[in-house]
Formats: C-alpha cells, sequence, structure tokens
C-alpha cells in the first residue's frame, strides 16, 4: 500500500518513519524521493540563486578566457570587464561519517534503523540535495582510521559515486574523528561547509579540537549527533550486563532503578556537546533515528541550521 | 523473652526470602550492547553509592518487616515484673506452720498473716501454672490454685520444727523436673534457729513479717532420771528456753499426783520432788505459765514407776557384778535371785556366752528344754552395734551368732551387722557376746551402766526403751514392736524402721499387747526462741534472695514469669514498617 502510494506520488517519504522508508527501496530510490518530497514541500525552491548566473564584473587581466568579456560593457563604456558567474562562488561541502561499531547499532533492529543506516540515509539525502543547487560535495568515511575520501565535485555522477560508497559501508571497529576532520581540509581549500555525522561516543575533546580548527579555518560546520531511541530512553531486562561493542567496557545494572539517572546523564553530555558546539560557532543537531528524513533535512538546511 | 506460641518462630526462616531473592538477583544477567556504555558509567558512579544505601535500607526494611510479623504471631511475652500477667510458671509456695508460727504478735497470730499472704499469691496463680504447696510437715503438695488455696486456709500450727534450709532445698529439687520457669516463695517468720544453708538454683523470694517477735519462754528438757522410778518417787530437772527475762511458774504433775511448782527464768534448770505413785506407766507433765506462744508452754514425758529388780549378777563376770554393785548402791538393784545375769534365773534370765566352747551345746540344749526357740552358734565376725536406740555404737570384737531354731526372728532388741546380738522370748535374753573387754568394749564405756540398768530393770522384766524425740523427727523402732499407741490411736509400724511421729505426746511401743518401750514426743525446743533472722544472715545462707515484706509477697509471686505481651508492639512495628517499604520506594522510584 505504501509502496503504492508512493509510486502514485501519494506519499512523501521525507516525512515516512525512516525504517518504512528504508523497506521501500534502495538507497538511491528512496533518497531521490525522500528529496523530492523534501523539496517539493519548500515553498520556494532553493534552486533559485544557485544557478549559473551573472555574479559581478571585474576589469579584464590578461590571460582570461575573451568568451567571458562583456561586449556590451565595452561597446557602452570602452573599458574591457569579464563577467564573473555564480558557479565559481558556489558552496564546496564536505561530509565526514563515522563508521565505528557503535553506529552500527540498533536498540530494536525491527523498529529502527542502525545508526549507521540512518546516517547512510541521511547523507545521501543531503548530498543529493547540494549537488542539485551544484554545490561540490564530498564524502569522507571514517571508522579508527579514515576509510574513504570522496572528494568535492559538482558533476552529475558524483552524487551516484556517493551513494556508491555510502552503499558498500560497514562498520568498522574503533573511532578516530580528528584524522578524518583533519583530511577535511586538504579537501576544502576554500571556505566550505563541513556537516559531521557521527554518534559522538568518542572523545569529545580531540573531536571538538578538529572541529574547531575547521571553523578557525572559515568553514561553516555542522554536528548531527545520531542517537538510537535506545539510547535516549534507557530500558531492558530486569537486571543486564551493558557493554560497549567497540571498546568491551560492561556496566551491569537495573534499567529501571538507573533510566533517570542515565536520562540526566545524557541530557548533561548532549548539553555539553551543544554549548561547546556554541561556542565554537559550530551548529549542532540531536537526531534521533525515528526522526523522518524529512524533518532532519529542513533543520539542517534551514537558514538557522548552520552556526 | 518467652513466647505463647513458639512453634510458629519457625516462619522466622520467611525472614530469609528478602536475602534469598538479593541473592538470586545477583546472578550473572543477560549482556546486552549498548554503545552508550559510557552515559552508564557516568551514572552510575554518581548514583552507585546511593542506590547501594538504597537497595541495603529496603532490604533490611523488609527483612525486618518479616521478622515482627513472625515474633508477632508467636506471641512475644517479655518480663515486667509488677504487671498482672505472667507466663506459665510454676511455683513452689513454702508455708511455714512450724510451732514458732502459733505465737500471737499484735494480737494477731503469726501464722494468720502468713495464710493471707500464702492465699493471695495463689490468687495470682493461673491454669498454666504448676502449683506446690510445701508446708512444715516437708511434703510437697501439687495441685490447682483452688486447691491449695482451700489447703492453704486449713493450716494450722504445726508442732514440727521446719528447717528452712532443708525446705528451700526440696523445694528447688522439685522445681528441677519442670520446665516452666520456676521459683520459691517462702512465707515465714524466718526463726533465727530455723535457718539453714542452702543452695538454690531457682529464683527464692522470702516474705516475711516486720516488727518485734513475743518474748517467748518455753520448756526446752524435762529430765526424769533412770527407769523405772521405785515407788518412793523420783526427780526431775526442767530447763526453761526463750528470750523471756521474765520469771515463770512451773507446774509439774505425776498422773493424778499433787502437782509441784516452782519459779524459774529461761536458763534456768529447775529440779523437782515428785511425790510417791503407784507401779505402772505414768505420764508426767511440766506446764508453764501461758505466754505469747503456747505450744512451747507444756512438756510431757513417761515414767515408769516399778519396784527396783532382785538380782544375781554375779555369774555374768566381774565387770558386770560392779556395776550391779554401783546400781544397788544407787537404789536401783535389790539383792535376790528373781533376774540373774549370766545364768537362769528364778522369773528372768540373762544367759551369756560360756567362757568354754565346749559347754555351748550343752547350753543350748538347756534352751531347746525351756522352749527358748534362739541358740548360740558359731563365732560370728567382729561389728558394730547397729542397734542405736539401746546401745549406740558399741563396738563387738568377739561374740557368737544367735540362731533361730523357730521361725522368723522375733525379739531381736539389739544386732551386729544385722546378726541378731541381743534376744528375747519371754523371760530369757541371750546375748552374744560376754560383757568382758575382750569381747566388747561396752564394759569400759560410760554406758555401761545405763545398760546394765536397763537391761536388769527393763529387758529383763519385759519392758524395752524410753525414746524421745520432736514432732516429725524419725524414730528408729526397736525390732520387737509392732505398733505405736498413743491414747485410742494405734498405728501399725514395722519392727526396725523408722516412725515418725506427728503430734507431741506420749506414745507406747506395742509387741502384741505388751508394752515393749515409750516414745515421749516434744516440741523441739529451738522453737520456744522466736529471734528473726536477720535480712543480711538470709542473703548470706541463701545467694540471691529476694526478701520482701510479708504485705507485698503475693505480688511478687511470679515475679520471674511476670510478663507483657509485645504482640501489638510488633504488629504496630510491622505496619510502620511496612508503610515506610511502600513510601520509600515509591518516593525512590518517582525520583
Amino acid at each position: 500500500m505504501l509502496r503504492t502510494d508512493v509510486t502514485q506520488g501519494r506519499a512523501r517519504l521525507d516525512l515516512l518513519d525512516p525504517v518504512d522508508v528504508a523497506r521501500l527501496g534502495g538507497l538511491e530510490v528512496t533518497t531521490e524521493g525522500v528529496v523530492e518530497g523534501f523539496l517539493t514541500g519548500l515553498h520556494r525552491s532553493p534552486r533559485r540563486g544557485f544557478s549559473v548566473e551573472f555574479a559581478e564584473h571585474r576589469m579584464y587581466q590578461p590571460g582570461d578566457e575573451l568568451r567571458y568579456v562583456d561586449w556590451k560593457m565595452l561597446a557602452r563604456s570602452d573599458r574591457l570587464y569579464v563577467k564573473q558567474f555564480e558557479e565559481e562562488t558556489n558552496l564546496r561541502a564536505m561530509v565526514v561519517c563515522d563508521a565505528s561499531r557503535s553506529m552500527a547499532w540498533s536498540g530494536a533492529p525491527e523498529q529502527a534503523l542502525t545508526k549507521l543506516e540512518y546516517a547512510q540515509r541521511l547523507i545521501a539525502a543531503l548530498t543529493l540535495v547540494l549537488l542539485r543547487q551544484r554545490d561540490a560535495t564530498g564524502l569522507i568515511v571514517f571508522d579508527e582510521a579514515v576509510r574513504s575520501v570522496t572528494p568535492p565535485r559538482a558533476r552529475l555522477g558524483q552524487w551516484r559515486q556517493i551513494v556508491e560508497k555510502l552503499s558498500g559501508l560497514e562498520a568498522g571497529a574503533g573511532t578516530a574523528a580528528e584524522p578524518a576532520l583533519r583530511r577535511v581540509v586538504n579537501q576544502l581549500r576554500r571556505r566550505g561547509l563541513v556537516v559531521f555525522v557521527s554518534d559522538l561516543l568518542l572523545e569529545r575533546d580531540l573531536a571538538m579540537t578538529a572541529l574547531r580548527f575547521l571553523r578557525h579555518r572559515g568553514h561553516q560546520v555542522i554536528v548531527l549527533h545520531l542517537m538510537d531511541p535506545a539510547e535516549v530512553a534507557l530500558s531492558g531486562p530486569a537486571e543486564a550486563r551493558f557493554e560497549d561493542p567497540e571498546t568491551g567496557r560492561a556496566v551491569v545494572i537495573r534499567p529501571r532503578d538507573w533510566a533517570s539517572a542515565y536520562d540526566e546523564t545524557v541530557r548533561g553530555a548532549v548539553s555539553d556537546w551543544r554549548a561547546a558546539c556554541r561556542r565554537s560557532g559550530i551548529g549542532y543537531h540531536r537526531i534521533v533515528t525515528d526522526t523522518p528524513f524529512g524533518q532532519t533535512l529542513r533543520t539542517v538546511l534551514s537558514p538557522r541550521g548552520g552556526a | 523473652m518467652s513466647f505463647l506460641h513458639p512453634w510458629a518462630l519457625a516462619g522466622l526462616l520467611a525472614a530469609a526470602v528478602p536475602i534469598l531473592l538479593h541473592l538470586i538477583q545477583r546472578r550473572e544477567p543477560p549482556t546486552v550492547m549498548f554503545p552508550a556504555v559510557r552515559y552508564l558509567i557516568d551514572a552510575t558512579r554518581e548514583h552507585q553509592r546511593r542506590l547501594r544505601v538504597r537497595h541495603w535500607l529496603l532490604l533490611a526494611i523488609r527483612t525486618l518487616l518479616l521478622v515482627a510479623l513472625v515474633l508477632a504471631a508467636a506471641g512475644p511475652l517479655i518480663a515486667r515484673p509488677g504487671v498482672a500477667s505472667h507466663a506459665p510458671a510454676a511455683l513452689v509456695l513454702v508455708l511455714d506452720n512450724s510451732a514458732s508460727s502459733a505465737a500471737i504478735s499484735g494480737g494477731t497470730r503469726r501464722l494468720d498473716d502468713l495464710v493471707r499472704a500464702a492465699d493471695g499469691a495463689l490468687a495470682r496463680a493461673t491454669p498454666n501454672d504448676a502449683l506446690w504447696l510445701l508446708a512444715a510437715d516437708g511434703v510437697p503438695r501439687r495441685g490447682d490454685a483452688a486447691t491449695l488455696r482451700t489447703m492453704v486456709k486449713q493450716v494450722m500450727p504445726s508442732a514440727r520444727r521446719l528447717d528452712l534450709g532443708e525446705a528451700v532445698v526440696t523445694a528447688s529439687r522439685v522445681l528441677s523436673g519442670e520446665k516452666r520457669p520456676g521459683e520459691v516463695l517462702l512465707l515465714s517468720d524466718v526463726q533465727a534457729t530455723a535457718l539453714g544453708p542452702a543452695t538454690v538454683a531457682v529464683p527464692l523470694t522470702v516474705g516475711r513479717p516486720r516488727g518485734e517477735p513475743p518474748r517467748n519462754a518455753g520448756i526446752a528438757s524435762l529430765d526424769v532420771g533412770p527407769q523405772p522410778w521405785s515407788v518412793d518417787g523420783g526427780r526431775v530437772a526442767v530447763t526453761l528456753a526463750g528470750d523471756s527475762g521474765v520469771q515463770s511458774a512451773i507446774t509439774v504433775r505425776l498422773g493424778d499426783r499433787p502437782p509441784r511448782e516452782a519459779l524459774a527464768t529461761v536458763g534456768d534448770a529447775v529440779t523437782l520432788a515428785v511425790p510417791p505413785a503407784a507401779p505402772g506407766w505414768r505420764v508426767l507433765a511440766a506446764d508453764l505459765t501461758g505466754d505469747e506462744l503456747r505450744l512451747d508452754d507444756r512438756r510431757v514425758a513417761a515414767v515408769r514407776v516399778a519396784p527396783v529388780a532382785r538380782a544375781d549378777c554375779a555369774p555374768g563376770g566381774r565387770y558386770a557384778l560392779a556395776a550391779c554393785d554401783v546400781l544397788a548402791s544407787n537404789g536401783r538393784l535389790a539383792a535376790g535371785g528373781d533376774v540373774r545375769l549370766g545364768g537362769f534365773g528364778a522369773s528372768a534370765s540373762i544367759i551369756l556366752p560360756p567362757d568354754d566352747a565346749a559347754a555351748v551345746g550343752a547350753l543350748n540344749r538347756e534352751l531347746e528344754r525351756r522352749g527358748v526357740p534362739w541358740r548360740f552358734g558359731a563365732p560370728g565376725p567382729a561389728g558394730v552395734s547397729d542397734s542405736g536406740a539401746l546401745l549406740g555404737g558399741t563396738r563387738v570384737m568377739r561374740r557368737l551368732r544367735l540362731e533361730s531354731t523357730g521361725s522368723g526372728r522375733s525379739g531381736v532388741l539389739a544386732s551386729i551387722n544385722r546378726d541378731p546380738w541381743l534376744v528375747r522370748s519371754g523371760p530369757v535374753l541371750l546375748l552374744g557376746s560376754r560383757l568382758e573387754p575382750e569381747w566388747t568394749d561396752l564394759p569400759i564405756t560410760a554406758g555401761f551402766m545405763r545398760f546394765v540398768d536397763q537391761l536388769l530393770n527393763r529387758l529383763a522384766r519385759g519392758e524395752l526403751v524410753a525414746l524421745d524425740a520432736a514432732p516429725g523427727d524419725p524414730v528408729a523402732v526397736p525390732d520387737v514392736a509392732d505398733a505405736v499407741a498413743q491414747g485410742e490411736r494405734r498405728v501399725s509400724v514395722e519392727g526396725g524402721a523408722h516412725y515418725v511421729p506427728a503430734d507431741t505426746g506420749v506414745q507406747f511401743l506395742l509387741s502384741g499387747n505388751d508394752t515393749v518401750g515409750v516414745l515421749t514426743v516434744n516440741l523441739d525446743a529451738r522453737e520456744s526462741r522466736l529471734a528473726p533472722a536477720t535480712d543480711r544472715q538470709l542473703r548470706e545462707l541463701w545467694q540471691g534472695v529476694r526478701i520482701v515484706d510479708l504485705e507485698r509477697a503475693p505480688a511478687q509471686a511470679f515475679a520471674n514469669a511476670a510478663r507483657g505481651d509485645l504482640t501489638s508492639a510488633f504488629l504496630w512495628l510491622a505496619l510502620l514498617l511496612g508503610i515506610s517499604e511502600i513510601g520509600l520506594a515509591s518516593w525512590w522510584k518517582r525520583a
């Protein structure tokens, strides 16, 4: 029924539950549906102002291509001006994706995507939106090391290349965000947009240092903090041994007794991240993996979505 | 603390349930993969200690809750002296109705106060109590409260002396087999002369009247001298005992003869000459002017009035002859052949073993010819006389056995190692040893004169012994006696056994229809001294004794088992714990 609605254009995938979206098809197809739905929902097309159009004039300099000379200006003012187009000021964006083992976890596998699956789809949708705006977009995937780097490009095949990388993504072992974030510097020589997608179960100081470094380089930085619903509200059997799949650290507790304290601690951690990011001019969004993709995109891409 | 339903304490095992649950829940729990463990660790680091305290507090509250419920079900009782109720207990009530309790003080007989206190103590008993009453007769009587209260009200002053130490020990022994908590309540005037040391294993409370006892004088002894008296009369010595300094008048009367009177004070010994009387048994009574204790103002003695024996002691040897000469010089014997010591006489014969062993056969044949069912046998082993009433502990080195040729062994007057040593058959007495030092040390002892006197004047003439005793004292009855008579009352006894006289007076020992002895029973002279013991003396003699005024004694009965019922307290505690548990658990859950 849902599939029928989608094919007939009656359902907007961007508003569906992420699990339902994932069930509809592959990453590429569903992401396009999500983005289409997302763009449809906007009252004003984001393409405006992002198109390849005239931006300004500057004095001709030797070596400039003659095809960019504004002949009309020459006729009117007898001076050589060349046209500069919007394409030259387009955004260059790098998405940094955490593919550590902790990301490949869902508290309820039947009911929620793992954080990594959610990140795959979210990143695919985000990069599609950016690329449609002619923004050069790249992708860095890391776990305990940088696993892959897709340099930012604005060409048409870039998105498929990113999707291909995302589709073949498998969770690694540990988490080492700092090297990956520093690799961004090599990929974004001009000021650009850096989107860091992670569950932030990592060394905060190191990560923040790297993020602040990017911010100081003039990049707009957005941190998307992915959390599983089961990580937000603690639950489980009467008593259980909770073990970190990455580090192997474990603790035996009664979830019912600790739910309140855990909630308090998580709120504190989120608050700390948010405060640290705000102090550094970094955008921070906590995203629970049962949030529809359209809502997440709207949050991230809104004018106040950045810092 | 004790319990009405101790079996319910088995429920205390339920108190282990929370602990067991706690331990069970500490088993290795299932493992759950959870990436955000760092948040859990941070959270637990902060709250772990607080939660642990909560867990243990809840565990303690739940355990205590179960314990409180179980204890409440078991009916806990706690010892609280002064409360009306008490746990099932065992009580021996010692009521001192000895002769001194008959003393009148302040217009009231001491025993009446004691009885009132005893009745009050028994009134506090419950059907679950075990009760005994021990009076001056020394016999613990068990019964329910109603029965014992009836008995107590019927108790009269006894002529017996009650040794309080022995009474307390007896009471303690009675309680030794009792599972219920036991105690002894002694109600007594606590005469100093009645005290004796005792070790009591149970709580002992003494209820004693306060106030000075009356001054008293009583007749301590009445000595009638050697018997029988001649028809010319005799002399008696009267001694007074007590703590009175007042001179009292003594009156001595022999049968229906005119009385003799004298004045005496405590400690004096007065000798009075008693006028002649006709032969026979006579009762001599000495009376004192009446005072606050009447029971000790009269003393009796039995006097045998008869002509002295006409005896021939020559055949008995030189020691016997010397003794007879002394007795004759004192008017206790007369020369003659009625009684012969060492041979056959005209009316009575005292036969001794012959010097020559070869003559034993002829002597035995003569005895047989005279119809005497006894004969001399082979020499027997040495020994000591066990017929204390007649001989005391006389040592015998040499003797011939006295063998009965008839059925039974009636007529035994004295024995050595339970072998007959002095026997009588009609007018013939047989003695197993000659009255010489190489046979027995009797001739060289101070009692020899008295023995010969009794042998000739009384035994050979059919009379036996004169015994003195106090009521309640066991008296060894001569072998020949088979009954004791006092007035019209006649009690069968077994010769050689012990007889316990209950009342004062003169009692005659009978063998069939013959009077073979007399038993004079008088009050123990110690009963006349009414001075009480001090509390300090009591505490020194009886460790741990509690001493209270007689008026307070009933309230002290069952004090050791007095209890308060804690069931309600434990139920309230359980309720409080339950509310606490629910409240804390809910609050913490919300927090």
